[in-house]
Parts: C-alpha cells; sequence; structure tokens
C-alpha cells in the first residue's frame, strides 16, 4: 500500500469538490486523458449520462489537476466510481486521498457503505484498503469481469447487512431513453 | 468490385462546428486524452485560456468523437492549433480531409490565409499539403518543435463575407453560411419590438 503524501514534488497535495464548471471540466479532463487517451475507452462509454447527477472530487498537485473520482448517491449506498490518476503523479497515494475523501464526504451526508465495482486483478488492492467482497468468493466474478466491493464509512462500526443489487447499479438512470443516452442527445 | 466488398460498411465520418456545450466537451475530452494523457501535457498548458475565445471544430467516425481542431482568428490570418486523432482512428487518413475542411470553412469566412505552428515530426505532411514554412525558426514549448507554417487561400471575390454581405447571411451558423439559418425563420415574425415601451432606467 502507498502511502498518502502531503506534498509531491515540493507542491501540495489536494482534494477539492467540483463545485464550478471549470472544477468539473477538470475532472473530466483527468478521466479523458487516463481512460480515452491510456486505455482507449470509447468517449460514449466514459461519458456515461451519470456525470451531471454525480459529485465529483478532484485531486491537486499545486493547481494542476492528477486526480478525479465520480461518486453517484444510492439509496443505501456511495458508489465511488472513475478513479482516474495521471499517469506520472501515480504511486503517491492519490487515489487513495480520493477515496478517503468520498469516505469522509459520505459520512457527511449520513451515508454507511461505499460500494465500488472492480476488475478481478484489483481485488487484492482494494482489500488493502480495507474493502471485501460483496459477495465472499464470487464465482461469477471472472465471467463478468467485475468484482463488487464494499466498505463501511465508518470502520467502528459492522457493515449493515445489506446487498447492493449490481444490475439497478449498471441500468441507466429513469430519465433516460431506451438508447440509453440522455435524452435530447439522439435527433430523431 | 465484388457485391461483397461493396456491402462491407464503411464508417461514417461527419465533420462540424463544435456549436453546444457537448460538442465542446468533447472536443475537450479529444485533447485531453491525446495531449494530457498520451504526451503528458499540463493541464494548464492544454487549456491555455484561448479556448473561449476560439472556434471548435469536431470530426466523428460512426457517431463517436475522433478528432477535433481549434481555431483562431486573427486580423490577416486564421490560426490551426490544438488538432488531434484519438490513436484508435489514426490509421484512417482523416488528418488530411479534416484540414482541408477547416482550409474550406476559414476561406467561405473570408481568410486568405492559414497558419500554424507544427510539430518537427509532421513538417514533411504539412510541406506535402502544400504549407510553406514562415521564416526557419524552430522553437519550442510543452516539450515538442515546432516551426511556423503558411498556406495561401483562394478567396473568390464575390464570395466572402463583406461588411455588404445580405445581414442575415452574416449571422448564419458559421458551418453553414450557404443555407438559412434560425434567424431567417424568425423574420416572418415581423418586428414586434418586443421591449420597446420599457425605456425607463432600472436602480440598481
Amino acid at each position: 500500500m502507498s502511502t498518502v503524501k502531503q506534498s509531491i514534488g515540493g507542491e501540495p497535495l489536494t482534494t477539492k469538490l467540483a463545485m464550478k464548471m471549470e472544477d468539473s471540466m477538470q475532472a473530466f479532463a483527468v478521466r479523458a486523458a487516463c481512460f480515452i487517451g491510456e486505455l482507449d475507452v470509447p468517449y460514449s462509454e466514459e461519458f456515461d449520462g451519470h456525470d451531471f447527477g454525480a459529485t465529483h472530487v478532484i485531486a491537486y498537485v499545486g493547481d494542476e489537476p492528477v486526480g478525479a473520482v465520480r461518486v453517484r448517491w444510492f439509496q443505501s449506498f456511495a458508489m465511488p466510481e472513475r478513479l482516474a490518476v495521471i499517469q506520472r503523479f501515480r504511486g503517491n497515494g492519490v487515489g487513495q486521498l480520493l477515496l478517503e475523501r468520498c469516505r469522509t464526504l459520505a459520512e457527511t451526508r449520513g451515508c454507511n457503505m461505499l460500494y465500488v465495482q472492480v476488475l478481478p486483478n484489483d481485488v487484492k488492492y482494494w482489500e488493502k484498503q480495507g474493502w471485501r467482497r460483496l459477495v465472499a468468493g464470487d464465482a461469477n466474478a471472472g465471467a463478468k469481469r467485475i468484482v463488487a466491493m464494499v466498505r463501511a464509512v465508518d470502520p467502528s462500526k459492522p457493515l449493515p447487512d445489506v446487498e447492493a443489487p449490481e444490475s439497478i447499479v449498471l441500468r441507466p438512470e429513469p430519465q433516460l431513453d431506451a438508447s440509453g443516452l440522455p435524452l435530447g442527445s439522439v435527433s430523431n | 468490385m465484388s457485391l461483397q466488398n461493396s456491402a462491407v460498411p464503411q464508417p461514417v465520418v461527419t465533420i462540424k462546428l463544435a456549436s453546444t456545450s457537448d460538442e465542446l466537451m468533447q472536443c475537450f475530452a479529444l485533447r485531453s486524452a491525446v495531449y494530457i494523457g498520451e504526451q503528458q501535457c499540463p493541464y494548464w498548458e492544454e487549456f491555455d485560456g484561448n479556448d473561449f475565445t476560439a472556434t471548435h471544430l469536431i470530426l466523428y467516425v460512426d457517431g463517436e468523437p475522433a478528432s477535433s481542431m481549434r481555431l483562431r482568428w486573427f486580423g490577416t490570418f486564421a490560426k490551426f492549433e490544438r488538432a488531434v486523432i484519438l490513436k484508435r482512428y489514426r490509421s484512417m487518413g482523416l488528418f488530411i480531409p479534416f484540414t482541408q475542411w477547416a482550409m474550406e470553412f476559414a476561406r467561405k469566412k473570408g481568410y486568405a490565409r492559414v497558419y500554424l505552428h507544427s510539430q518537427h515530426r509532421l513538417w514533411p505532411i504539412m510541406e506535402r499539403q502544400g504549407f510553406k514554412k514562415v521564416d526557419d525558426k524552430v522553437f519550442h514549448f510543452s516539450d515538442h518543435e515546432y516551426g511556423a507554417y503558411y498556406r495561401d487561400l483562394e478567396i473568390d471575390a464575390g464570395d466572402a463575407p463583406t461588411m455588404h454581405t445580405d445581414p442575415l447571411v452574416l449571422n448564419r451558423p458559421e458551418d453553414q453560411l450557404d443555407r438559412p439559418g434560425i434567424l431567417e425563420h424568425s423574420v416572418e415574425r415581423g418586428a414586434s419590438n418586443p421591449h420597446a415601451g420599457w425605456t425607463e432606467r432600472r436602480t440598481n
């Protein structure tokens, strides 16, 4: 586990919630750099219609936006997703810092549980950060290529016994039309 | 050509002026992917303060944002900048038709010259496209070496917009100067001068 640094290259490492268009723009730029630029994810999958119903957290080294995460809010849990750190700033615990900001944010909103979907190869990393599989020994995880993991917002309180149904989480929000795109984005 | 070959679906390429906030956002995402993601450009160098004084063009492949370019307008020339193509679309030969579309766009606006800073590795391509070096200066910014290039465009004197062009033609969307725009349709409503009676000064 990498330790979270207070500063990188003499510049302070900070986080902030996106409050203005420019802030959101920075979060989108970091994600586009990592997911579209590095991982070749198509634009329409990366910007999936949930960005304007979510909370964005950005990490800075000095003035430079270097990391971002998106949090979606569900009735029984908060879901951090789209966690991204610009390549040359990795290995400094920026991702951990962003997730900690998600946790405290969830705490202030009275939320008990955090829920993430991770790649099978990354499960060990998340376990070291205090997360556990939603379904112990989930045999289907390999086939589905994602593993649902959860963690208590307050580590001293046990997790409520609530299942976060993946199918609901992944389905587009009800105001979206059948194409899965936000209404108004399709011309016919 | 056999029937089978012609039945292979060709990707549909469309180019337009980025005219909505979504389209602008797509341009910014493409540039972030290529410059920040691939070329390690710092955020504040990529988004340098000129994005909201510029014209942005976007190219789609089968509806997916694939390429974008930023144009800025100076007195005697248009400056082409921030041209990117996403990695997965780079083998399709999009750059030259996109540049030609942009030149045609500038030409229709009445610009007789385009100007750009080309990364050193792209100089042969620019020269094949009829671009000439402004001078022999080589300069660098954001970790790349550049040279300044220009190309003259043939302006049809009767065609280029001037102050004497039909005012409503000048109001058209800039990538559709040859087609009636939404304001021409509004002409039918006449001039009721809705707030003509509202002349009092308001105090703050």
